[in-house]
């Protein structure tokens, strides 16, 4: 199948390259041509072009103003794509943002799906993404073959914007602890009590968590070099709370946890990893 | 002075009132017809749009709900600018968004003051309001006379989106300040004290603030009735915690307080008076 990419990032750039291995003629397109230079795919000049090409289109990119600016912006897609072809959003963003852009597109018969992802960057790089997907049930089932070239759990959570949903509430639990686990760390060391230890012990109860496993593992060793950048992290929380406001739905926890990342963000450490939180608590 | 006033709710009304009790010489404009009424009949020009309010005065002050209704009146008062003209918004929004809206006004050769206000209705009826202002120092001065028929305690801050920045600050320390009282009241309930020798006994000391006060005898007298409703109270302190992210600062204390006030909105208490997270804190102990 002709597949179209946009977003060619430390997640975005795996997950190509695994449609393009299984066999998919992968078509891309970039902000900056250089980060789509050595891949082995035919590029694209905008993302209408690019649409034209294309049955299905993937996009990968930061922030909701992104995947509006490629979809509906000028030159983008929604000026390309044929009616009855599909745009399949990994990005984490805004549920009513995703539900905005299904509209415009659908008014076109354009199909749009959100499926955001969660895994990071391993993940992608081993195919082993979790992929939450709002959207029409049977649109999902067409590109289900593709989602399954990204990851093992591919899950139909509802209708458009449910996706960005699940996926901020994985956010939520998974930021949650990884602050747990950095207060964990930071108690038990001013304790004298080893963190590797801790972290060891820990991993066999009840506390046994994949956060522990992974983001406690970089803060026993003190590498901080992202796995996740913080500075996404914490404006996916900005999307969290801002969902929750317009809900009147309280989030004390994660409202914590928000001013912890922006500390983070105010020490400089924006583009370290999350289990940056620990190096806060030390502050 | 020749003022355009646009925007005559609860606290529009009768801050314009002031004005035209002061001696002005009053152009007033509101989205809802009926709203401009009372302003009519006590000597007011009605004027057809934003821009007609602007059109011919030196001053034009705006009294509106939130940042996108300031943006789109004042690109109205733009188009009706005469030479000179200073626009004063007095509504509580961002201090990005004034910033963003005072450099837009400057291109059309408007000078832009921010400065919301605290007192509520009650301050503004009375013309005791404390006002804060950003921006430029002779665009203050030009405003001054106008700020006295309205305000008591008024303070030329500092430069564009100063104003908002201290109306900020301000939303953080009563908020808190509401949620301490409130917190303190419940624990002296669930230990068996009584809340109004509670109030008695710290109003001597170093808790005494004006929220132990005067919002601690309503929670006392449990008259919820604003007031300051709590949905505006939550919309100002996301004003705080939206700029607190953007800025990469960290506000444990207000973040909490926020979300109080969130779950106020959402439990049904957002018309209420922002006392009224008294009656969240006994829901949430099963005190009630």
């Amino acid at each position: 199948m002709k597949v179209g990419f946009i977003g060619l990032g430390v997640m975005g750039r795996p997950m190509a390259l695994h449609l393009q291995a299984a066999g998919h003629a992968l078509h891309v397109w970039s902000r900056r041509p250089e980060s789509a230079a050595d891949l082995p795919a035919t590029r694209c000049a905008t993302p209408a072009e690019l649409g034209r090409c294309c049955e299905v289109v993937f996009t990968v990119v930061t922030s909701s103003e992104d995947v509006e600016h490629v979809t509906l912006g000028a030159q983008g897609l929604i000026e390309g794509l044929a009616p009855g072809s599909i745009v399949v959003d990994c990005s984490t963003i805004a549920p009513e943002r995703a539900r905005h852009i299904a509209a415009r597109l659908g008014e076109r018969g354009i199909h749009f799906l959100d499926a955001p992802v969660s895994g990071g960057a391993q993940g992608a790089i081993d195919a082993t993404l979790a992929i939450m997907a709002g959207g029409d049930a049977a649109v999902l089932e067409r590109v289900r073959p593709l989602l399954a070239c990204l990851g093992k759990r591919i899950v139909h959570i509802g209708p458009n914007g449910a996706g960005q949903v699940v996926k901020a509430c994985n956010q939520m639990i998974m930021v949650a602890a990884i602050q747990a686990a950095a207060e964990a760390m930071h108690l038990a060391r001013t304790a004298g009590v080893d963190c590797g230890k801790v972290r060891e012990a820990l991993t066999g109860g009840s506390a046994a968590s994949r956060v522990l496993d992974v983001m406690g593992e970089r803060m026993v060793r003190r590498d901080f070099a992202a796995g996740i950048e913080a500075r996404l992290h914490h404006k996916d929380f900005g999307l969290v709370l801002e969902a929750a406001r317009k809900s009147g739905v309280p989030v004390p926890l994660t409202a914590t946890v928000a001013q912890q990342l922006n500390a983070l963000i105010a020490q400089g450490w924006g583009k370290d990893d999350t289990a940056s939180l620990l190096r806060v608590l030390e502050a | 002075m020749k003022i355009g006033f646009i925007g005559l709710g609860i606290m529009g009304r009768p801050m314009a009132l002031n004005l035209l009790k002061g001696g002005h010489e009053l152009t007033v404009w509101a989205r809802r017809a009926e709203s401009m009424q009372a302003l009519l009949d006590a000597g007011a020009r009605g004027a057809a749009s934003p821009a007609d309010a602007a059109r011919g005065n030196e001053l034009v002050i705006s009294m509106v709900a939130d940042a996108p209704d300031v943006a789109e009146v004042m690109r109205g008062v733009a188009q009706g600018a005469g030479p000179g003209l200073v626009a004063v918004d007095m509504s509580t929004i961002a201090p990005a968004a004034a910033r963003r809206i005072g450099e837009a006004l400057a291109e059309a050769g408007v000078d832009f003051i921010d400065a919301p206000v605290s007192g509520g209705e009650v301050g503004a009826i009375a013309g005791t309001l404390s006002i804060m202002a950003g921006g430029s120092e002779a665009g203050f001065a030009k405003a001054r006379p106008a700020f006295e028929c309205m305000g008591k305690n008024i303070v030329h801050v500092g430069a564009s989106g100063a104003g908002q920045v201290t109306k900020a600050a301000n939303q953080i320390v009563t908020g808190m300040g509401v949620l301490a009282v409130a917190e303190a009241f419940a624990f002296a309930s669930k230990n068996g004290v009584d809340r109004d020798k509670v109030r008695e006994a710290l109003l001597g000391g170093f808790a005494y603030s004006r929220i132990l006060e005067n919002h601690g005898q309503r929670m006392i007298d449990r008259n919820f009735k604003p007031g300051f409703k709590s949905w505006m109270h939550e919309k100002d302190l996301n004003i705080v915690m939206q700029t607190a992210h953007e800025l990469g600062l960290c506000l444990p204390g207000s973040a909490a307080t926020a979300q109080m006030f969130n779950a106020m909105v959402g439990s049904g208490l957002g018309e209420e008076d922002s006392i009224a997270v008294l009656k969240l804190l006994e829901n949430l102990s099963g005190q009630s």
